[in-house]
């Protein structure tokens, strides 16, 4: 334990939480020290968490908040721990707030349709139990196995399937939050619990929505349901060149099919890699070059009507349809990107072990092939430095139904292992490159992940211009001590003129 | 742990010596191979100085191909009713331009 965690604070979180649910063993501690985001780690030590506590209910929450607040201790939401900004990577060290235990389903209400949960049910096993009554909730990350509703708000979560459904953000209706005084208040479009659109006072959900866990802990949500889809569909087709997938992509995107739940572009880099350990691309002819996929989902009726329109506009924009077999096992691997060979190549071909990095930007669709071209160069002179780096190719993913914004992404084979501190300053380096290349082209550094690590989180400011002085404001007005998750954001700028 | 009668306790390995001998390896591109039909795997000539190979009986190798397949059509039943296919509606879009 730190200096600032005393005997007395431990007393007390003992007193609210009884002994079971604050955890003080190395491993319990060690275990929530990082993300699956790679970074050096002979330097693990730095981030380990004083301690873990574990409520079971807002009241507990309110109550370690307070503690934390008055004994002036780093506090840091935690949930799935699968978030790639290091959002619940306790850099302050202090206390890890695991909310895991709060997955229960509170309510479903049919007439409504809406569903309220506590913080740390997973989206996979709330949709087990809505399948009973016909119903989905429909946010959809590449994480859909192991992510939670908490963190999803604590990110603004990203959704495969956001250009039918929405993301995160659309999907939670309302939730109540514990701010870092400790005190509980309930957020929404408006007042209302279940309230789709309101006009009434400012839009607070949003404020909350993708904080980092900076403004406080979500402790229950409100949540809007679906029908559980009739029918899927989900075509993959290949092309012979970047710039014929990229034109028939942004002809799907824009076609308004109402059912249309997103389109994906994969580059001649991502065809590169899969080729080395996909099944389903392996076997590939030579001339299959780049990559696109759309999906479908809803009434069996309106996909099927949706998904023909759809293969008509990829069939004249000179698209291969892949077949049945790999279009629908791909798209149904998306759900779980964890299924990544955690593999990557040395310069000369020797597979080596590496971990998955996703750096992301959102980006309109007429930057995406310039920005694609700047970021692999920036990948392959990180590469030619230091060969612990692996280009794993592109992939730009329609963020809204008419086909604006992509979430554009590079992965990045990274020997975690092998990474000292120079090649770790590149990496920080190589990611502010990556940032600073989506703003010139007026992008956002993140639609996904967040934007709070090393390298890229320099530039947020820039981005943000004066909203980034009101973010400083608000942070400052609701975290007077700045104890909830501090040093994210570069938000210790708010209290650096205090006296 | 193996605990019939003559043979060492606690000999690594598995049941039936036949599972360990592999198919021959088909190579279908610079750097994978097949031993079994639509199994492919990392050649293994690429492995020999970072990562390390396990001995691993074909069994095992087909019950985590399965394993794969399964989790994939859970997958799908999970997201929605039906599956449509896209061979299908080309055929039809085909048909109707015909
Ligand atoms: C394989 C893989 C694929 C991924 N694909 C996607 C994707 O498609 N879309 C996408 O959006 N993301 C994706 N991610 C990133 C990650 O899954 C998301 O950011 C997710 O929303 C994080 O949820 P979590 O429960 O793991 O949260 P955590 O990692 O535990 O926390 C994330 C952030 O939220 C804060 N937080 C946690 N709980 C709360 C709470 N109760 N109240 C307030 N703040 C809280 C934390 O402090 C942290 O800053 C992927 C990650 C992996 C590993």
């Amino acid at each position: 334990m730190t200096a600032q965690l005393t005997d007395r604070v431990l007393d007390e979180l003992i007193a609210a939480l009884g002994k079971d649910y604050v955890l003080t063993s190395k491993t319990a501690r060690m275990n929530r020290a990082r993300v699956p985001a790679p970074f050096p780690v002979h330097r693990w030590r730095e981030r380990v968490p004083d301690l873990v506590v574990m409520p079971a209910t807002t009241d507990e929450v309110a109550t370690v908040v307070r503690i934390a607040n008055e004994h002036r201790i780093p506090i840091v939401p935690r949930d799935g721990g699968t978030g790639l900004t290091d959002g619940a990577v306790p850099e302050r060290r202090g206390i890890v707030v695991d909310v895991k235990r709060m997955n229960d389903i509170k309510e479903i209400d049919l007439e409504n349709r809406t569903c309220t949960v506590g913080p740390g049910i997973n989206m996979l096993k709330l949709n087990e139990v809505l399948a009973k009554h016909g119903l989905i909730y429909p946010d959809d990350p590449a994480s859909y196995p192991c992510s939670l509703v908490g963190g999803r708000i604590g990110t603004s979560g990203w959704s495969l399937v956001g250009s039918r459904y929405g993301h995160t953000r659309d999907l939670v209706l309302s939730f109540e939050i514990v701010l870092p005084t400790g005190r509980v208040i309930r957020v929404g479009d408006g007042g209302g619990r279940k309230v789709s659109k309101s006009s009434s006072g400012y839009q607070l959900k949003h404020l909350f929505m993708g904080h980092q866990g900076t403004l406080g802990i979500a402790t229950e949500a409100t949540l809007k349901l679906y029908p559980k889809p009739e029918a899927e569909f989900s075509p993959f087709w290949a092309f012979a060149d970047f710039d014929s997938a990229y034109a028939c992509v942004g002809r799907l995107a824009r076609a308004g099919v109402a059912t249309f739940a997103g389109a994906v572009l994969f580059d001649e880099w991502k065809v590169d890699y899969l080729r080395r350990d996909d099944e389903a691309y392996i076997p590939q002819p030579e001339d299959v070059r780049a990559l696109v996929c759309a999906v479908c989902y809803g009434n069996s009726d309106e996909v099927r009507a949706g998904g023909k329109r759809l293969m008509r506009i990829a069939r004249d924009a000179g698209a291969r349809y892949l077949g049945d077999e790999i279009s629908q096992g791909d798209w149904a691997a998306r759900h779980d990107r964890y299924a990544t060979p955690l593999h990557g190549r040395t310069a000369d071909g020797q597979v080596a072990p590496m971990s998955w990095h996703c750096e992301d930007a959102a980006i309109a669709y007429t930057d995406l092939a310039t920005v694609r071209t700047a970021w692999h160069d920036i990948v392959a002179g990180l590469r030619n430095k230091h060969p612990v780096f692996d280009d794993w190719g592109m992939f730009f993913y329609t963020s809204a139904d008419t086909g604006v914004d992509y979430l554009t992404e590079i992965d990045v084979g990274i020997w975690e292992q092998e990474l000292d501190d120079a090649s770790w300053a590149a990496w920080v380096d190589a990611k502010r490159e990556i940032a600073a290349v989506a703003l010139r082209h007026g992008g956002s550094i993140s639609a996904c992940h967040g934007s709070c690590r090393e390298g890229e989180v320099d530039l947020v400011p820039e981005e943000l211009g004066g909203g980034y002085d009101v973010m400083l404001a608000v942070k400052r007005s609701l975290d007077p001590n700045n104890i909830m998750n501090p040093g994210k954001y570069g938000l210790q700028r708010a209290y650096e003129d205090q006296p | 742990m193996n605990e019939r009668a003559g043979e060492p306790r606690g000999t690594p390995g598995y049941r039936y010596d036949e599972q360990h001998d592999a198919p021959p390896a088909r190579q279908v591109s610079d750097v994978a191979v097949e031993r079994f039909e639509h199994i492919f795997e990392v050649d293994p000539k690429l492995m020999t100085v970072h990562v390390a190979q396990q001995l691993f009986p074909n069994w095992d190798t087909l019950r985590i191909a399965a394993g794969r397949g399964d989790h994939l059509e859970w997958m799908h039943r999970h997201w929605a009713g039906t599956v449509l296919s896209g061979q299908e509606l080309l055929d039809e879009i085909e048909r109707e331009s015909s």
